[in-house]
């Protein structure tokens, strides 16, 4: 039995229906990156300053999560975040499209302690002479993370974000999982709506490729533009 | 509480080993299975294809390149689609296990593959060329000197995809194979009053494994230590 190719169902419904899902995906990894970079960047801060109760549940908060699947605490988001979230902030997410929600919340935590390590390995990796030369100036700890090392921090940890991104860009497929509409979920109903599984599977190989080597692309860019000034 | 709901000596072994009594393993038993597939095959193919991708062969470098620039920019899920619903459009016939072991084996193949090659370039130029000037052979040196070398600065990198492979494993329960996350979603639909408790001792299982496994791989990374267990063998 061979299978009968027909390359041209991509422009008709099932192309709409993949390029939707490309949206919903890009709209996954627009929200799961912020959120993961505002948690990520204070427990990374937080792991790297120490201190006697946050250190410790910032560390707790980091290998649990990097050493469990992301795709179980989406399963466990989405059937717990009704008993865990305050009611209103469910119903707010039940309108709003819970699904989605739960992904993101689960996903953006995941992330989240991934890129706490980045930014811990970042700090750590400043040379000591920049915290005592920005204290023996006078800068208050603040001022001194502002301007002295968050800006060598974010030079150096540009290639490792990029790959968390990429790393983002993957994960997303996994809300699939609890019916979020994305670029796998799409391939998978064309497959089963139409029998067009090779085609529609091949399209969203090829939109996977493309945005990740795009963004692994632009982030070299930037980091060699960010370098460009800094003797090797 | 939900505790003892979820907790019952029937869900625990359920969850430990699937119905094992009636012949089919599954849960943590089954990750386990898959998890060891994955790593020793992904292990295997990663050498292969880094030990091409650090060779000064175009043709050896040119399809190891590809191979792994388009599985490490593809996720996971995709590529157990394509070796699940795909090859019965061809009249060929999938098994769960199958194309589960066979995804999870490319796919960390090509991470472990760029490990392996930053690997051997960590490997000093020097025993390199006193192993030429001995009379070895190119793969004998590649072989024999430069990935034992190569093995102790690769363990931690290792341990991290190693960890991941075994947290990948929980992506077969999206085709219906009864894993330890199906078992733990069985469950889950039957109580569907305890979602907390579930899926917390689900993620705490997968913990422990992971847990267990990077401390093995800290014993191996002691050089010492390693020659002592396993030199003696």
């Amino acid at each position: 039995m061979s299978y009968q190719y027909n390359w041209s169902i991509l422009w008709s419904d099932v192309g709409l229906g993949l390029l939707r899902g490309t949206l919903v995906t890009l709209e996954l990894v627009g929200w799961i990156l912020t959120l993961a970079l505002i948690i990520g960047v204070p427990v990374g801060v937080l792991r790297w300053v120490g201190g006697r109760i946050l250190s410790p549940l910032c560390w707790a908060y980091v290998e649990f999560i990097r050493n469990t699947p992301a795709l179980v605490q989406i399963l466990f988001w989405y059937f717990s975040a009704a008993y865990i979230l305050p009611r209103p902030v469910v119903l707010v997410l039940r309108d709003w499209n819970f699904e989605f929600a739960a992904s993101v919340i689960a996903l953006s935590l995941y992330h989240g302690a991934f890129i706490a390590e980045v930014v811990r390995a970042g700090l750590q990796a400043i040379p000591k002479g920049q915290y005592d030369a920005a204290r023996s100036l006078g800068l208050r700890f603040r001022q001194m993370l502002r301007w002295v090392i968050f800006p060598q921090v974010f030079r150096i940890t540009v290639p490792s974000l990029t790959n968390e991104t990429v790393s983002v860009i993957k994960n997303t497929s996994l809300a699939l999982a609890v019916g979020v509409t994305e670029l796998t979920y799409q391939a998978k109903y064309i497959d089963a709506y139409y029998f067009r599984g090779v085609e529609a599977l091949a399209a969203a190989t090829a939109i996977y490729l493309v945005l990740c080597l795009a963004m692994a692309g632009v982030g070299a860019l930037y980091s060699r533009s960010l370098s460009r000034h800094v003797k090797a | 509480m939900g505790w003892a709901q979820v907790l019952t000596v029937d869900n625990v072994i359920r969850l430990l080993v699937g119905d094992l009594r009636r012949g089919e393993p599954g849960g943590l038993l089954l990750t386990l299975g898959m998890s060891v597939v994955g790593i020793i095959g992904g292990t295997v193919v990663g050498v292969v294809v880094g030990v091409m991708r650090a060779s000064t062969s175009r043709w050896l470098l040119v399809p190891s390149f590809l191979y792994v620039q388009l599985l490490r920019n593809i996720p996971l899920l995709v590529v157990i689609f394509w070796l699940y619903f795909i090859p019965p459009h061809f009249g060929i016939e999938t098994s769960k296990f199958f194309s589960v072991s066979m995804a999870l084996i490319v796919f960390t193949g090509a991470y472990i593959a760029e490990i392996v090659r930053s690997g051997i370039r960590s490997v000093a130029p020097g025993t390199v060329e006193a192993a030429q000037s001995l009379g070895l052979k190119p793969l004998q040196v590649r072989l024999w000197i430069v990935l034992p070398q190569a093995f102790f600065a690769m363990i931690p990198a290792l341990t991290g995809r190693y960890i991941t492979t075994v947290k990948n494993t929980a992506l077969a329960y999206l085709i219906g194979f009864s894993e330890v996350t199906e078992i733990g979603r069985e469950i889950n639909a039957r109580l569907m009053t305890a979602p907390i408790e579930v899926y917390t001792t689900v993620l705490i299982m997968y913990f422990g494994v992971n847990r267990c496994l990077s401390a093995l791989m800290r014993t191996l990374e002691d050089r010492d230590r390693f020659r002592r267990v396993f030199i003696r063998l």
